[in-house]
Order: structure tokens, then sequence, then C-alpha cells
């Protein structure tokens, strides 16, 4: 699977980063919203569960699964 | 044979009928804002320009116009010039009154207070903050809904926001201090906010004794080097970029502000939530019971136990879909904005507008049902309840989190019927955020 950002929506509420925090990590960001930062850009599946409770739970719904 | 593209010449948006001379549409829109978008769509479609006493502006509706909207650099579409009206109550140098990088460091503040980690300890208050309110109920009587929400979130909010300290000592005069500052919005303050008008006096007045009474909060927690976990918290520890701290009057405004956003907007969603579940019985049956599943009688009301609702969390989606709290969203344009083959030049402003957006009967069939079966939509933007982009609602998971904490608490607790006839429950546009006109009278008895 891989993860992709809007990065229009994020705002770096960090709840991806509560639910999987080897896939995600929310940085400051000089000038702008703190911001996503993905660790993994392909996890592998044992980690699925968590990623996709990370999508699931984003409050601006800026994660997506892409693929297997 | 190749052949360049024609040149797209773009034309300037369809304005709505009905403008006067001097005033534009300014008579209509501040009678009834939502009838006047309702007729300007119906008239222009995607966009509809309109006249607010010189200030033109264009209503953008529809799910491509919203991402367009959203996803535009605050470059191009700027909060500032259009929220101006709010400076005198949040302060000035705060927020839209700030320019766009000190702007942007205040909003990321104002994010990190309502931070998924700070949320732990809120849906426990919330509901011990219904248990104590409704505590005086008694065992059975009748409640005016909207101001029992408004009451209710002001406590909540307050609590999360500025601390258990704060709560138990507010005085009668920080929720006066805060009215005085509400009654400041006007649609005269759209216009012109330092108007010589005496609800104008009133807020400057307000916004003066609140500066000074938080300053003094502030003041005392520093001296006395305690530990807080809320929202002040976050504002007094946070520094800019360059190292500083938000000032008295910083602090001030991004807690004004805090709580602006989402007092209304969350009471009049509790108050219209209760409403419609109890004109369709077939939908509050299974969300009581979802509550009762999963909130047992020793339950943890914990961020965590509050999580998986989705029957009640698609009762609230589609509450807000049908009654979403801001009448109007607003940009200030300040590079020529292209949608379609439209242009709208700088110095134009756009809006959205919720209520008419989620009424679109191609997006939302038989868009008056409130049915909470309805499918999701495919574009995140399509649902505007919290606005969409970079400047959507950062509370929006604590809204959630509230209404799921008031909601399983009251359920639990009593049973309600409405008082009068279901189809005489309607919304007031015309109040500070879109709410049920009072009074909203409903009935309660306490569970054995």
């Amino acid at each position: 699977m891989r993860i992709t950002v809007d990065w229009d929506l994020c705002q770096g509420h960090g709840v991806c980063m509560d639910e999987a925090p080897e896939v995600f990590a929310v940085e400051a960001r000089t000038g702008g919203y703190p911001r996503v930062v993905l660790l993994q850009e392909e996890p592998s599946q044992d980690l699925r569960r968590q990623v996709e409770q990370a999508v699931k739970h984003c409050p601006t719904r800026a994660l997506r699964i892409v693929g297997e | 044979m190749s052949t360049a593209a024609p040149a797209l010449r773009r034309r300037p948006p369809p304005r709505v009928s009905g403008d006067l001379p001097g005033d534009g549409h300014m008579a209509e829109f501040a009678a009834d804002p939502i009838s006047f978008f309702t007729r300007a769509r119906a008239e222009c479609g995607e966009l509809a320009e309109f006249d607010l006493r010189g200030q033109i502006t264009v209503l953008l509706t529809g799910p491509d116009a919203h991402e367009a909207f959203c996803r535009a650099p605050d470059e191009q579409l700027d909060q500032g010039a259009a929220y101006e009206f709010m400076t005198p109550i949040f302060g000035t140098g705060v927020i839209f009154d700030a320019p766009l990088p000190i702007r942007n460091q205040q909003l990321a503040i104002q994010t990190m207070a309502l931070r998924h980690h700070n949320m732990r300890s809120y849906a426990r208050v919330i509901s011990e903050e219904v248990r104590r309110f409704t505590d005086a109920w008694g065992d059975s009587g009748e409640i005016e809904l909207v101001s029992a929400m408004t009451e209710l979130t002001l406590y909540t909010s307050t609590h999360c926001l500025l601390g258990g300290e704060f709560r138990e000592t507010m005085s009668a005069e920080f929720a006066h201090l805060y009215h005085d500052l509400e009654a400041g919005l006007h649609a005269l303050a759209y216009v012109d906010p330092h108007a010589d008008h005496p609800l104008f006096r009133q807020r400057d007045a307000a916004r003066v004794r609140l500066e000074a009474m938080i300053g003094e909060i502030v003041e005392r927690r520093r001296a006395a080097d305690t530990e807080y976990e809320d929202a002040l918290a976050t504002f007094m520890k946070a520094t800019y970029e360059n190292g500083s701290r938000l000032s008295a009057n910083e602090i001030t405004g991004l807690i004004v502000a805090t709580m602006f956003a989402g007092h209304h907007t969350s009471s009049g969603t509790a108050a219209w939530v209760l409403l419609e579940l109890l004109r369709h019985a077939q939908f509050l049956v299974p969300v009581v019971r979802e509550l009762e599943d999963l909130l047992g009688p020793a339950a943890d009301m914990t961020r965590e136990s509050l999580r998986e609702m989705p029957r009640l969390e698609a009762v609230v989606r589609e509450t807000l879909r049908l009654h979403p709290p801001l009448n109007m969203l607003a940009r200030q344009v300040l590079q020529d904005f292209d949608f379609k083959d439209y242009q709208i030049e700088a110095g134009k402003r756009v809006c959205l507008c919720p209520y008419v957006s989620h009424r679109i009967p191609e997006v939302y069939p038989e868009p008056e049902r409130f049915d909470p079966a309805r499918p999701e939509q495919d574009s995140v933007f399509t649902d505007i309840s919290f606005g969409g982009g970079r400047h959507r609602c950062a509370g929006s998971a604590f809204a959630l989190l509230q209404l799921k904490s008031i909601f399983g608490t009251l359920l639990r607790r009593f049973t309600f019927e409405l008082v009068a006839s279901p189809e005489t429950y309607v919304d007031d546009t015309r109040a500070i955020t879109l709410r049920p006109h009072t009074p909203a009278l409903v009935r309660y008895r306490r569970k054995g």
C-alpha cells in the first residue's frame, strides 16, 4: 500500500501520528501550519490496520491509501 | 496540422437581479441572507454576483466551486479583508488583522490547542458538565432547547479551553462581556465595524475589560508556575518563530476567537440534532440503542469510548447538512480568480453558502428529506459544514467529540419529546449562527 497526502487539506492535527507513529510524524513549518511527514510512503502490511485508522480519523480527510 | 487552442475568453459572473442604486442588494441580504442566496443561485447558477453597498461579491455554489475556493492559495483568496469586521472583537493584530505570516502562526497555535492529543481529557469533562447541568433538571419538565444548549456549551468550552478553575470562578461578568462582544455582530459590521453605534461602543468596552481579566489570569498563572493542560496553557507557552511569546492582547484574541468559533456553532447544532432525532423516531431508536450498547452504566467517557458511534455520527452529519451553522464563508480576491470560463477580478469577494449548496438536488436528491443513510460523497469538498481546505474548521474534531459526549449522556439519562408540532421547528437564519427558531421547546423525563 502507498499513502498519499492532500497537502491543501493537512492542518497538522496529528491524529495520524497518534494512530501510527511508525508511519506519520507532524512537524512545525516556517510561516505555516504544522504538517504531516510520511516516515514511510509504502509501509508494510502489518501496519495496515493502524494506517487505515489514521486515514479514517484524519479530521480533514487529507490521507488516502492507494493500492494493496 | 497543429492548431493552438484559442485563447479562452473569460467572462464575468452573471449578476443577480434587483440591485438598488447605492444600496445594491444590501437590503435583501440583511433581511434574510439565506433566501437571498437561494434566489441568487436559482437565477444565476454556480456563480452569482451581487453588490453590498459597493462591495461586489460572487456566491459560489456546488462541489466544483467549493474545491476551487478551498484549494486557492491565501495569496489569491484572502480571509483577512473578508473578516475585517471581526477585528474589534478579536483584537487588533490578531488573526485576520495580522499579516499573513503572523496570522498563519497564530492559527497554527490555535490548531495546536485543539489538536488530537488534547482531546483525551475533554470527553470526560464534557460528560461531567452535562451531568451537572442536567442534575438541576429534576425528574421531568420542559426546556427551551437553544438557551439550554447555549449555556451548556459555554460551560463545556470554558472548561476545556480555560480550565476547571476558571470555569468554577467564572463570574457573571465573563458571560456578560462575551455577550457584549457577540452583540457587536450586526449586518452593519460587515460594511463598517467602526461606525458610531451603541452596540459597537459596548463591544469595544467589553474587549478592553476582557483583556484585563485574562491578563490577570495569565499573570497569576505565570507567578504560580503551575502546569495546566487547557488551551490557555497552550497559548501562554507558544512562541512565534522569532521566539517571542504571545501578548495579553493576542492571547485574549485567540481565546475569544476559539470560543466564538465553537460556541453557537456547537449549541445550534446540538439543538438541531435533538430536534431532528425527535421528529424522526425511526432514527432515534437505533441511536439510543447504539449509545446504550457502547456506553454501559459504568461508561468510560474518554475519547476512546466515543470514537466509534456510526449511527449518531451519521445523524450529526445529516443534521449539519441541513442546518450548517455558518451562512457565509468569504474571501477577498487578491489575484484574479478563474473558475471554468469565468473570471472573478481582484478587488471583488467570493463566498460559499453551505445552506444553499447542501440543497442542490443534483448532489443531494430530495434535499429537504432528513436521511442519515445518504451515501457519503466522493469529494471531501461537497459537504462544507466545516468549510474545507487549509482553513477548514480546526475545531471539527472537538465539535464532534462534544456532540457525542453530550448525547451519550443526555439520551441515556432522559427521554425527550417535542412540545410543538414537528414542522413548527424551523431555522432562524438571522441569528449569529444558524439555529432553531426560539422558543424551541422540548419535554423531558428522567429514565428510571
